[in-house]
């Protein structure tokens, strides 16, 4: 069954981004239709929601950095469909949005530009998911792929307290940020490794790159948000970007179950491979970097 | 592959480390409390906060920048960084 869309916004009242991010949670639940979710009622009597909360996908509306909104719904158990961060959008949009809590005309009308775009990706974002839902057959969601990886893979463990690492054997090549890349021919697929989903803990948004954009190694391809942090995907290899795992959308804690097999980010047509493994470890080479790494981890 | 190189370049000569906007820190220390890598200092008494250990941060990484509400962090252009890693790999014939 297709869930429809709440929308959950920071509380911002003693800020001016707070203030804009209520101004477009309030256009799409009077304009639009959604239901909206009080944060501060939700942060202090969880279970009226507990209903609602099955039936809905949730736009999180952040203010700032601090991501309140965000740190609730992962809190909240809130399933993510879409979320933006309003500082990001002033930013964009070049808007100062001085001290005052009052907003200023333009701030307003940027806060009904905003509703309107939101509702139109609300829109498209539900028939997109309907129309691939009906074009499986079998229902469990293929995505697409240019590569043929390997359908099992070995895996080197080693724990640490209650964590267990893995770290694929093979033609795996890594990152010092922790993001692995296998290359078969032009093409590559990225992902993270088991330290990113451990440190993370339970992630609940997938931000992806976009399709056709061109990354350097070492930009970023996308990121992964948990309560706790925002991880940025730090690209392994330069090249365009052919595929995005779409899976992760609605369910990124396939990140958390295998970050190296379902759980695999994007994929790109590369640049200049040879020049980039002189940057990289080996699967060998990280496992050793990874155990000297987690000997002071700390959750 | 110890602490003190990244790919294979000596950490100290990589400039990668954020930098402190002190007319947007409101000293809230949430980036201080979310690295586990100990770059930050706390003065408390000037209600600083300082980076003091700027060869600590893992390279290319920005994360303690996005739990900063006032947005006050920032980091050094990457390209530029990662170019720099590449001549000096080639003169320390890592
Ligand atoms: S999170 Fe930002 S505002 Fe808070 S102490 Fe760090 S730099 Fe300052
Ligand atoms: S960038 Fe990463 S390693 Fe560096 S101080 Fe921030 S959180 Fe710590």
């Amino acid at each position: 069954m297709m869930k429809r869309w709440g929308i959950l916004p920071c509380n911002g009242l003693d800020k001016p981004a707070g203030q804009l991010a209520r101004e477009i949670a309030l256009y799409l639940a009077q304009d639009q239709a959604k239901t909206l979710a009080c944060p501060v009622f939700l942060h202090s009597a969880p279970s009226v929601y507990a209903k609602v909360k099955e039936e809905t996908q949730w736009l999180v509306l952040d203010g700032c950095n601090t991501r309140c909104a965000s740190k609730l719904a992962a809190e909240a158990g809130f399933a993510v469909g879409k979320k933006i961060n309003v500082s990001e959008l002033t930013e964009k949009e070049n808007l100062k949005l001085g001290r005052s809590l009052r907003l200023e005309p333009e701030a307003l009308a940027l806060a009904k530009r905003s509703a309107l775009d939101l509702a139109a990706a609300l829109f498209t974002a539900r028939t997109d998911r309907e129309e691939k839902t009906a074009a499986i057959p079998d229902g469990k969601g293929q995505t697409d792929s240019g590569v043929d990886f390997p359908a099992s893979i070995t895996y080197t463990e080693f724990r640490q307290d209650k964590f267990r690492f893995r770290v694929p054997q093979g033609e795996f090549f890594f990152n010092e940020n922790d993001c692995w890349v296998w290359v078969q021919g032009q093409r590559a697929r990225v992902g993270v490794s088991d330290y990113v989903q451990q440190s993370l803990s339970d992630i609940i948004f997938f931000s992806a790159p976009e399709l056709g954009a061109e990354v350097e190694q070492f930009g970023v391809l996308g990121s992964l948000e948990s309560s706790k942090a925002v991880f940025e995907v730090i690209a392994p290899v330069a090249g365009k970007v052919v595929a995005v795992n779409e899976e992760l959308e609605g369910s990124p804690e396939r990140v958390n179950e295998n970050p190296y097999e379902q759980g695999w980010i994007a994929e790109v047509e590369l640049t200049d491979w040879e020049t980039d493994r002189e940057l990289l470890l080996d699967a060998g080479q990280y496992l050793e970097y990874l155990k000297n790494k987690v000997a002071d981890f700390h959750v | 592959m110890s602490e003190t190189t990244f790919m294979g370049v000596t950490r100290a000569k990589i400039p990668w480390a954020p930098v402190i906007d002190y007319e947007k820190c409101t000293f809230c220390l949430e980036c201080d409390k979310f690295c586990p890598h100990k770059v930050y200092e706390v003065n408390r008494e000037e209600r600083r906060l300082v980076v003091a250990h700027p060869e600590h941060c893992v390279v290319f990484c920005r994360a303690c920048s996005k739990t900063c509400g006032p947005d006050a962090l920032s980091f050094p252009n990457k390209t530029e960084v990662t170019d720099l890693i590449k001549r000096l790999r080639k003169e320390e014939g890592a």
